[in-house]
């Protein structure tokens, strides 16, 4: 088995198999339904939130690379999109110091649920758990204080742009870019390249994932496994931060109830696309295809005029199906005999 | 150790082939993307074009959830497809009262070629962001039953109820009843509604021209998101402070259905003023335990909306003021007109026809 050639070993690959599913759930969209293929209405609203909830589940994975997980994601989105509309709404920040202000932000909260953790021991449900409580009261109670009708609604340069514009308003010798692809790719792109290089070619991304693993014998190696731990939070705290001002940007203005539909996504895509529960193993493209697999039966349920009631229970299905694929994963890791085994993560 | 090995091996080396597989899979999906879609000539934006026959309208109501309110918009909605002869007209409640959400609905809706929008907005700082991407492609669009917040409406017409106007006209019934003094209680829907603040700011009007005659409790607000937490907060209401309550003013609808049952199991002398027509508010206010309501006009925005929508939509019109602000009327009902304040209702809708035909609507 070891010998497989590397393209075999690929094509048994939840990553793979994503692939397929979603290529051919696409195709069969297109055929019953050409209005798929819309730009402006169909498509760039769906690789807009598909770039939003991928950013959402890396700030799981990241967690998830450690064995554990951020129940509070949709609060710590909500808190640094706050941090973010506070900036501009009240200090006047232009764009890009309003969005490092509120990364810090979620970086920070991030990182105190890290260090409470490692300090504690106590298991990450909990404190996690906690910590999206004490968000889920503390932020409309802020935007009460300091906002009207409980929004911040000032946009600064280039805040529609990045939510809402597409590669149609970028042109070049008379012709502009697709309709359907929204600008806001790029940045997301670039954070999903990062996450990879941290996991596939730093220190620290492969000693999160032997933290995650095997946490005594990563210690018995040397490795400080508590400031991996904070390291695993504060990147899951930024992370979710940027997923929620991509939101804002999105919609238009900054609410407390941004987040909302965070969690059940955020656990969604990681899962599906191959990362393990346990921790120790992560795949950033994964978790890009998790999410894109479900945001697109999404959008096709949408265009057939489907109930939100309906949505949400496939959504649990979806879930319920990732997490015992997670599981047969697991006990074939245990024996050695997933895919996967011979392979860095990506 | 068989287990630990392995899943350490996870960590080190690694081939070619994974090396590979993110920047692959980005390649992928740019190349996807622009084969999906492809580029366009810079001059090539929409706009314009001649006048088409309503049956070329499809109208799409979209509220921010299901609630009770929006039920009428239904028949309304059915009615107007077939008075007016468009080409569709549908009912569409699944955003969860969600915003991200309404926009996907409003978006698929567009994709299935849906061409004008009678939208109640969940979030009313974002709504506009929504109205103008419909309107820069050519799309007629409607705020019914919420105007967005602030000072612009970036839809071509909002229809509705002048919230504060409502508020301030049930809170004064409310004063009247209590014969002029007393402590009032306002109980109301989602804090973060622009509506919502402007309903608190209609019964503190009316609460402040008492010159201190009546004392206002802290409003109660977000319990309208269903029947069973407003009926909690009104219980917790009256356990705590029910004794010293001469009056209760409900501005939403799920507080005025749990405050008129709750106040006449309670049997405690409170003055109630609700709001909508509910069954069991128009049985109370017959019964004498409901003194009055204050019915607003959900039928008359979604049959009137999507009358004035499809004569935009069918650029047989345009707006005289665009991102006109039009009151859906709201009605004081008693237990003396409780029979036929419909009928007040129904002239109120004709009127509203008459008025977009002859004032808001320029008609080539």
């Amino acid at each position: 088995m070891r010998s497989r050639p590397a393209v075999l070993r690929w094509l048994a690959t939840p990553r793979f198999v994503l692939i397929a599913i979603i290529v051919v759930l696409v195709a069969v969209l297109i055929v019953l339904k050409p209005s798929f293929l819309n730009g402006a209405f169909v498509l760039a609203p769906l690789i807009t939130s598909i770039a939003v909830f991928t950013v959402v589940g890396l700030a799981q994975m990241t967690v998830l690379s450690i064995g554990h997980m951020n129940i509070a994601v949709g609060q710590m989105a909500a808190f640094g999109a706050m941090v973010s509309g506070i900036s501009f709404d009240l200090l006047a920040l232009p764009l890009v110091a309003g969005i490092l202000l509120g990364l810090v932000a979620g970086a920070a909260i991030g990182a105190l649920t890290g260090w409470i953790i490692a300090r504690t021991g106590v298991n990450s449900f909990i404190v996690t758990l906690a910590m999206s409580f004490a968000l889920l009261g503390l932020v409309p109670t802020v935007y009460s204080a300091l906002s009207t009708g409980s929004a911040f609604v000032v946009k600064p340069e280039g805040f529609d742009l990045l939510g809402r514009s597409s590669f149609a308003s970028v042109c070049l010798a008379g012709w502009c870019g697709p309709a359907a692809i929204p600008l806001m790719v790029v940045p997301v792109l670039v954070v999903m390249a990062l996450i990879g290089l941290l996991y596939q070619r730093t220190r620290y991304g492969r000693e999160l994932l032997l933290t995650g693993s095997n946490v005594t014998a990563a210690e018995l190696s040397g490795i400080p496994t508590s400031r991996r731990i904070v390291l695993a939070h504060t990147l899951s705290g930024t992370l979710a931060a940027l997923a929620g001002i991509l939101l804002a940007t999105s919609i238009g203005s900054f609410t407390p109830s941004i987040g909302d539909e965070f969690m059940l996504q955020s656990f969604v895509g990681p899962i599906l696309g191959g990362t393990l529960l346990a921790g120790g193993y992560v795949s950033v493209v994964g978790t890009f295809l998790g999410i894109t697999l479900t945001l697109v039966i999404r959008k096709g349920l949408e265009l057939f005029g489907v109930g939100i009631e309906t949505l949400n229970v496939l959504l649990g299905v979806i879930l319920l199906v990732a997490l015992s694929a997670d599981r047969v994963r697991e006990i074939r890791l245990r024996r050695g005999r997933t895919p996967d085994a011979e392979e860095v993560p990506a | 150790m068989t287990t630990d090995d392995d899943l350490m091996a996870r960590t080190d080396g690694g081939s070619t082939m994974r090396r590979t597989t993110l920047p692959l899979a980005v390649t992928a999906i740019t190349a996807a993307a622009l084969l999906l879609s492809g580029c366009t000539p810079q001059a090539s934006t929409g706009g314009g074009g001649e006048a088409a026959g309503l049956d070329t309208v499809k109208v799409a109501l979209v509220p921010g959830g299901p609630h009770p309110y929006f039920q009428p918009w239904i028949a309304a909605a059915d009615q107007a497809k077939t008075d007016f002869g468009l080409g569709d007209a549908t009912f569409n409640e699944t955003a969860g009262w969600d915003q991200t959400k309404e926009n996907d609905v409003i978006n698929s809706l567009v994709a299935n070629g849906y061409n004008a929008f009678g939208v109640f907005g969940v979030s009313p700082t974002d709504i506009n962001s929504t109205f103008q991407n419909l309107k820069q492609n050519g799309i007629a669009t409607a705020a019914l039953g919420s105007c967005p917040a602030g000072d612009t409406n970036d839809a071509d017409f909002c229809l509705s109820t002048d919230t504060e106007a409502a508020a301030y006209k049930a809170a004064q019934a409310t004063i009247e009843a209590m014969g002029g003094s007393g402590v009032l209680a306002h109980l109301t829907g989602v804090n973060v509604d622009s509506n919502t603040q402007r309903r608190i700011a209609g019964v503190k009007k009316a609460v402040e021209e008492t010159n201190g005659a009546v004392t206002l409790l802290p409003d109660v607000t977000d319990i309208d998101t269903d029947i069973t937490t407003a009926q909690k907060a009104v219980a917790d209401l009256l356990a705590s402070k029910g004794s010293e309550i001469t009056g209760i003013v409900s501005t939403a609808y799920n507080p005025a259905v749990a405050a008129a049952t709750a106040v006449k199991e309670s049997g405690l002398p409170i003055t109630l003023v609700a709001i909508d027509d509910d069954e069991t508010i128009l049985a109370a206010i017959e019964d004498g335990s409901v003194y009055a309501t204050i019915a607003q006009n959900p039928t008359g925005q979604a049959y009137v909306g999507s009358y004035a929508l499809a004569k935009l939509a069918s650029k047989e019109c345009t707006m005289s003021d665009p991102g006109a602000i039009i009151d859906s009327g709201s009605f004081v009902v008693t237990k003396e007109n409780v029979a036929s304040y419909d009928d007040e209702r129904t002239a109120a809708s004709e009127q509203l026809m008459k008025d977009f035909d002859a004032d808001h609507l320029a008609c080539s």
